[in-house]
């Protein structure tokens, strides 16, 4: 029952931009919501909606794409689902 | 019931039977061989995909007082209402940084509930009492507004109005929620997790159609926007202040951006440490699923962001506005009243039937989350450690009913602006449980301790501030807002602070004089693997996430099953790989033949990808042990993943396959 150790590296440490680039559009996401002051505004209005209320409503969209992106690029690191059976640490 | 209209009343029972029947045949919806465990009942498998954790997620998280309450906010206040979807935004980015890790370590350890997960990562039975603690608390008044929703839709619909007994009063209730405490009891997370497919499709339909159609009513956006604008900039007589804030200011005490920014964040942060989404996320057959929907889930926020704008619609209504003034100024009521004023008759049905509905699924998931909680944590923590899973499941079943009824009485017995303000504090409350729950999936390095002494301070604090909050018709509770260094913030983003600094501090403290840290039952991998077979769950008849694992898929090659690598992990921890039990240990008592496990440590088990390339040995004695278990004992050589922190093997004696593999590779 020999069971060889698989010695991994630390995926963030092994793709630096796709964690950077992770990071950034996990954060940007928190960021651009929890900075009100980016559109606490009326103008520009888009149709009859001003500004603050459109911002939120069109918003989230563009937050799924980016955790959609987010998901995408955590695969390309291998941190989830390929290591479900690996020994190592 | 004198007022009540035939044809609306009839649609809303006739969906309330719809779904009633739903729920008793959710029992047999991806049917289990023994329903009688706690990862059958209150996680249904483990086994849901993408869509149906979409459509629970979204029915547990999005509920029936979010219905009522966001725009009544929105009406009521302006635009601070709108943080409910500023904080929808923030929650899935939040979430996707811990929910998964604790989805993967949950999965392996067969943790079934957040409070399991604190007790196997820091070896303390107190801190995991603390979190249960906090997460039935902060749910009981949860689940009471959840009645407080329905009692809005009844009050407007005239239903038990005009009787001044509370019981008579609130016999509508009472049915609703018994038939909600028997499906629940029968079929456990199945009930809610099928009826939200029922619920989700009615407030889509609702919002759309309301959306769509009433500004057309009202005059166009323009109208709606410009009502609201002008209402809430004039003063109001009573405070001398504005009515409320139609974009939030950046100065001056009361609706600030601050203010908004910190309980968008504060209740972003509180929502999926809420036991029953994580119930929910738990429920999920794969880590992909709990990613997957996190970026699907903003789907629902735009309905979100819709509905609160059926406060201002409510604004412009006239009609709306005086009927809200005569029932005391209750501006709960506005968007059914909104609904009943602009609608036909059968479709305001429909809405109040949705709203009824999205009441059950999420109060279901509730009890369900508060049950396990008890069950697992207190329970078997404390009273009965040996409890068999099917005792565990009908301690849970009956805790359920407890549970439901505890919250009815709550949300019939207390004021409703008691009620809904306990509801803002359950939300400070659940916060205090996240340094240990998020902090613990990312690291070890906080004290046991510490922990505690930071919890029991930001919990007190909490209480204290949103105790004292006041205003001018409600001496406590009034508000989840405080003044904090000149600012208004949400308490409890401060309380959680406070909480992280003492935790932080003693930390420190406590590791320099080498205070005992407790025994971390979790090992750094088992945060990111994503194993398709679930821990220890009954064989289920149809389909389901158990199957993956099963001998029918030999041919394929990547069997991916969990065994107890005991020697493994007793090399990781530097022991002998083999030791002999001493007599009278449960693991040879029970039938492990030669065990080898010692008793002091944790029957561990572990999640193997098994190939002929990396575990030769292990693959061919595993394709061997699975031929022989399945063509001579004509079982499913599945094994049963099963994780426990003490006693050793005491559980793993039903774990057939598992003893029989450990007798192969001794030999």
């Amino acid at each position: 029952m020999t069971q060889p150790a698989v010695q991994r590296t630390n995926p963030v440490r092994a793709h630096p931009w796709i964690s950077a680039t992770i990071a950034l559009l996990i954060f940007g996401c928190i960021f651009c919501t929890l900075y009100v002051p980016i559109y606490a505004s009326i103008t520009p209005k888009a149709g009859d909606f001003p500004f603050f209320y459109f911002y939120l409503l069109a918003y989230m969209p563009v937050v799924a794409i980016a955790l959609w992106i987010v998901m995408q690029l955590q695969k390309r690191l291998g941190v989830d689902g390929t290591d479900s059976g690996e020994e190592g640490k | 019931m004198s007022h009540v209209n035939a044809t609306t009343f009839t649609i809303v029972v006739v969906l309330f039977l719809v779904v009633t029947l739903t729920g008793f045949a959710a029992a047999r919806w991806r049917r289990a061989e023994d329903m009688m465990h706690l990862n059958e009942w209150g996680l249904a498998g483990r086994g849901f995909g993408t869509f149906i954790t979409w459509f629970m997620l979204g029915g547990d998280v999005y509920t029936a007082y979010t219905y009522v309450a966001v725009p009544a906010l929105v009406f009521g206040s302006g635009a601070i209402g709108m943080f409910a979807v500023s904080y929808t935004i923030m929650v899935y980015p939040i979430a996707i940084i811990f929910l998964p890790r604790l989805w993967s370590v949950s999965r392996v350890h067969n943790y079934v509930t957040p409070a399991d997960f604190i007790r196997g990562r820091y070896g303390s039975r107190g801190l995991s009492l603390a979190a249960a603690f906090t997460g039935i608390l902060a749910l009981m008044p949860y689940i009471a507004l959840q009645l407080v929703g329905i009692q809005a839709v009844l009050t407007v619909m005239g239903v038990g109005t005009s009787s001044n007994n509370t019981f008579v009063k609130n016999v509508p209730l009472f049915v609703a929620f018994i038939v909600l405490a028997v499906f629940t009891y029968v079929s456990g997370l199945r009930a809610p997790a099928l009826i939200s497919f029922i619920k989700d499709t009615l407030v889509y339909v609702m919002v759309l159609v309301a959306v769509f159609y009433i500004p057309t009513k009202l005059g166009g956006w323009g109208h709606i926007f410009g009502t609201a604008q002008t209402h809430f900039t004039s003063i109001n007589p009573a405070t001398k202040k504005p009515y409320g804030t139609f974009i939030p200011p950046s100065k001056a005490l009361g609706n600030t951006q601050l203010d908004f920014a910190t309980l968008s964040l504060g209740s972003a942060m509180a929502l999926f440490l809420y036991p029953h989404t994580i119930t929910g996320a738990l429920a999920s057959k794969r880590r992909y699923v709990v990613k997957r929907n996190m970026s699907l889930l903003p789907i629902y926020s735009i309905l979100l962001g819709l509905i609160a704008l059926l406060g201002y619609m409510a604004l412009a209504d006239k009609t709306t506005v005086a009927n809200v003034k005569s029932h005391d100024g209750n501006a709960q009521l506005a968007v059914p009243f909104l609904f009943q004023h602009m609608f036909p008759s059968w479709f305001a049905g429909v809405v109040f039937g949705a709203v009824v509905i999205g009441a059950l699924v999420p109060a279901a998931i509730m009890a369900i989350a508060a049950a396990n909680l008890f069950t697992r944590n207190i329970f078997k923590e404390f009273f009965k450690p040996d409890a068999t899973p099917r005792l565990e499941t009908r301690v849970s079943q009956w805790v359920s009913l407890v549970v439901k009824f505890g919250a009815l009485l709550f949300a019939v017995e207390l004021p409703h602006t008691f009620a809904i303000n306990l509801q803002l504090l359950g939300g400070v409350w659940i916060l205090q449980v996240a340094p240990m729950l998020v902090g613990g999936l990312f690291t070890r390095w906080f004290d046991r301790w510490a922990l505690l002494a930071g919890w029991l301070a930001g919990m007190l604090f909490g209480t204290i501030a949103a105790y004292k909050s006041s205003s001018p018709t409600v001496s406590h509770w009034a508000s989840s807002s405080d003044i904090e260094f000149g600012h208004t913030v949400y308490i409890g983003l401060s309380a959680v602070i406070i909480n992280l600094v003492i935790a932080v501090i003693l930390s420190v403290i406590f590791r320099a004089l080498k205070v005992p840290q407790g025994a971390d039952e979790t090992l750094p991998h088992q945060y990111t693997v994503d194993p398709v077979s679930g821990p220890a769950v009954p064989t289920p008849a149809g389909v389901g996430p158990a199957t993956a694992g099963a001998v029918g898929d030999l041919p394929q090659l990547f069997i991916t099953t969990v065994v107890p690598p005991v020697a493994t992990l007793h090399r990781a921890r530097g022991l002998p790989a083999s030791r002999p039990l001493p007599k009278g240990d449960p693991c040879r008592t029970n039938g492990h033949p030669g065990g080898f496990v010692r008793h002091e440590y944790p029957c561990r088990t572990r999640t193997l990808r098994l190939t002929p390339k990396n575990h030769p040995s292990l693959f061919s004695y595993w394709v061997v042990a699975s031929l022989v278990w399945h063509r001579y004992l004509g079982m499913v050589a599945r094994t049963p993943l099963r994780s426990r922190r003490s006693m050793a093997c005491r559980q793993c004696s039903r774990c057939l396959a598992g003893t029989f593999f450990r007798c192969m590779t001794r030999r």
